[in-house]
């Protein structure tokens, strides 16, 4: 038999992985964004007012869910009137209880009152609430805690980027596949469907469509953006379905007799999925700016939600308030910057002609 | 299935119909440009079990002829007239008007295919295993391990080294004579009753080809199923095939058994080829034999013969060929632009389009042509 190059086990993305992982900027930005996942993931238990884990009145309870959903707060503290306020309560009613508390007891969407925590004075409001030992971000006008604010907003930076960018890849690779894979007048219709949306100013639409949504919420920030955002992806799935519509391992698939959809799906995609995997990433960078821009200019979610961009508006009317402008803007840049890392990451490892030109 | 008796369909009694029988095959192609017809009138037989080689050089219509047979040429190309009647299990099908659905069926099915380029023709996100697997999956109702014991058993029978180890490895791994036996193996996986290899080793270098061709000459043997061979390489023909079919600008010009048409070439064209292979007996060491001009573009094809103003023989009205030759008309014979010349029996089993076969002197074999040149 011929001799073979040495064999380096696993496929196409094993290598791009390893490629991926010799640049260490690429890597740094990946594990920010994972690190931004886990704090968007374990945020009530990392900031915030509700115990983690509690045992009141011989059951245990974990009402910091609420931070995720109001409807998860268990119905017992309603009942008994903790009004939200629980390490006195737990104490007063029940001297038994116990409770795992968040590592930072502050609250995103209110000041914390004097004396909640036993011994603690009130959150210092307007101008006062400069960064401290007890508020190292500050708080802001009302007295809220910008750390805790920040650490709740991840999941909204994060949900942005990812259900946005999810809606307009599904979007953008549904019309980009048909128009490249069918052509003639398929093509014809979605490529100057695709134009089309190109030619509308995308923030023009989004504050259009924003001020006709009834009740304006993050999910439906999240939709518009992606519903406006395909274009790029669908342009390059295009072309990506065109380029391997004549490859020659498609024709050898015709011949073993797949159909349309299975050539589509299982023969072009996972080849084609790599470069569009890059204006994705670059996408979801996007996406989370344009949440920021329409929280400032107060097209965003309303105020029990907790965004980056939110913040940024809170400073708009507060110059002298430095802090409001720093902690989120860095957060929001950092953020940014690591999905363009990432994106460039992706592009390096995954196009073949960047690839020899390294070597 | 390696040690299973031959396949039932090696030897229907009771028909005598040829496996697949091409009939009046024309391949369009419409651009801008205008009309191309690619395939222009091919008709071919092929027998169960036996190996036909269609010979040509680029552009004459071979590819076209394979890929009709499948349906699968590409827009802007139609199948515009003809018959493809392929009989197989006591039935006969006409591909040129078969559904697609049913069509898919017959893909990788009943007709496997065999493409050039082993390097692009594989797909590089799959393993060979998986790739092998849904050929197999594609046409039975199997279970996926059963697949994979198939792909498993059908890389043992390419006699690819180390099959168990392969069988997980990705495409780029493998060289390029692993993968076009990677490639036969995903052809044959469902046991298909025709092959059509185009031009399966061109790609390779020279002692890989060997090794393919024999690998398939001997797949044919043990499995019985018809090979259709698409090359432009005569040494290959003259090995592998019983049957050779040679093509020109989109039509057939000579067909006969492989042993006759070494033997006795009788189609100017043929003779041409034939002459223009090196060949160790030959006589003087000046340049070989060359046929002058190019292959004429489908637009430009001359009227009557199209190979007539490359031809050495060509008998013009004025006695002036292309070449500038003279030859002259013998009575009672047509001119070489005077008309498209059928293609007629010579000899039993060989069939030649020229109105001057029976003129052009006694036949003589590629050896003779090649040491005297083409004129006696």
């Amino acid at each position: 038999m011929t001799p073979t190059q040495p064999t380096r086990s696993g496929g196409f993305w094993a290598e791009a992985w390893r490629r991926y992982r010799r640049r260490p900027l690429a890597l740094a930005a990946l594990l920010f964004v994972g690190w931004l996942a886990l704090v968007a993931l374990f945020a009530p238990a990392i900031a915030g007012t509700k115990p983690v884990l509690c045992r009141y009145k011989g059951h245990l309870y974990a009402p910091c869910l609420a931070f995720f959903d109001r409807r998860l707060e268990p119905a017992v503290f309603a009942r008994d009137r903790f009004r939200g306020t629980y390490p006195q309560n737990l104490k007063e009613k029940d001297p038994d209880s116990w409770a795992i508390w968040p590592l930072f007891f502050q609250d995103p969407y209110r000041a914390v009152r004097e004396n909640e925590w036993p011994g603690r004075p009130a959150n210092p409001a307007r101008d006062e609430g400069h960064p401290s030992a007890s508020h190292p971000f500050g708080t802001d006008q009302y007295g809220v805690d910008v750390l805790a604010k920040m650490v709740h907003g991840t999941t909204v930076a994060l949900l942005v980027g990812f259900v946005s960018m999810g809606l307009a890849g599904t979007i953008g690779i549904i019309i980009g596949a048909l128009g490249g894979y069918c052509g003639g007048w398929v093509d014809m219709v979605t490529s100057r469907f695709t134009e089309i949306v190109m030619c509308i100013p995308t923030l023009v639409l989004i504050l259009a469509l924003t001020a006709i949504i009834e009740k304006p919420s993050i999910w439906k920030t999240m939709a518009i953006i992606g519903a406006t955002g395909w274009t790029g992806i669908a342009r390059l799935t295009r072309g990506e379905f065109l380029r391997l519509r004549q490859s020659e391992f498609v024709m050898a698939a015709r011949a073993a007799g797949a159909g349309p959809v299975r050539i589509m799906l299982r023969h072009i995609l996972p080849n084609a999925l790599a470069p569009i995997l890059v204006p994705i990433t670059f996408g979801i960078a996007s996406a989370i700016l344009t949440e920021s821009a329409l929280s400032f200019l107060g097209f965003g979610p309303p105020p029990p939600s907790a965004s980056w961009g939110s913040l940024l508006n809170d400073a708009r009317s507060n110059y002298s308030m430095w802090w409001l402008v720093v902690f989120p803007g860095l957060a929001i840049f950092l953020t940014v910057l690591s999905y363009n890392l990432i994106g460039e990451g992706l592009q390096e490892a995954t196009d073949p002609r960047l690839r020899e030109a390294r070597k | 299935m390696i040690e299973q008796p031959a396949p039932p369909h090696l030897a229907p009694p009771s028909s005598r119909a040829p496996l697949l029988a091409i009939r009046n095959l024309v391949t369009a192609f419409h651009t801008p440009a205008g009309r191309i017809p690619a395939v222009d009138g091919v008709s071919l037989s092929i027998e169960r079990g036996r190996t036909l080689g269609i010979v040509g050089e680029s552009g004459c219509g071979k590819s076209v002829t394979a890929m009709s047979v499948l349906r699968l040429v590409a827009s802007p190309g139609r199948i515009e007239a003809g018959e493809i009647l392929f009989s197989s299990a006591g039935t006969t099908l006409d591909l040129a008007t078969l559904p697609e659905p049913a069509m898919r069926s017959v893909r990788g099915g009943r007709i496997g295919m065999i493409f050039q380029e082993p390097m692009t023709s594989l797909n590089p996100v799959f393993t060979v295993g998986d790739q092998i697997a849904e050929a197999v999956l594609l046409h039975r109702r199997v279970s996926r391990e059963a697949a994979r014991a198939r792909a498993l058993e059908m890389l043992q029978l390419v006699r690819l080294a180390d099959p168990q180890r392969r069988l997980d490895e990705y495409p780029h791994q493998l060289s390029g004579g692993m993968r076009q036996r990677v490639m036969i193996a995903m052809a044959l996986a469902c046991d298909p009753e025709l092959v059509i290899a185009d031009e399966p080793t061109t790609a390779l270098d020279v002692t890989i080809q060997a090794q393919i061709l024999e690998l398939l000459s001997e797949l044919r043997a043990r499995l019985g199923m018809a090979i259709v061979l698409i090359t432009h390489d005569l040494g290959v023909v003259a090995e592998t095939c019983d049957d050779v079919a040679v093509m020109y600008a989109g039509r057939i010009v000579e067909q006969a058994p492989a042993a006759e048409l070494f033997a006795r070439p009788r189609h100017p064209y043929t003779i041409g080829l034939l002459a223009a292979r090196p060949s160790p007996g030959m006589k003087h060491s000046g340049p070989l034999c060359t046929i002058p001009g190019m292959v004429p573009l489908p637009q430009h094809f001359p009227a009557g013969c199209r190979f007539h103003p490359r031809c050495a023989y060509a008998r013009l009205p004025g006695a002036e060929s292309g070449n500038g030759r003279a030859v002259p008309l013998p009575a009672g014979e047509l001119p070489c632009n005077a008309g498209v010349p059928e293609l007629h029996e010579v000899a039993p089993g060989h069939f030649v389009r020229c109105f001057h076969a029976d003129s052009l002197g006694p036949p003589r074999s590629a050896q003779e042509i090649a040491a005297g040149g083409l004129f006696p």
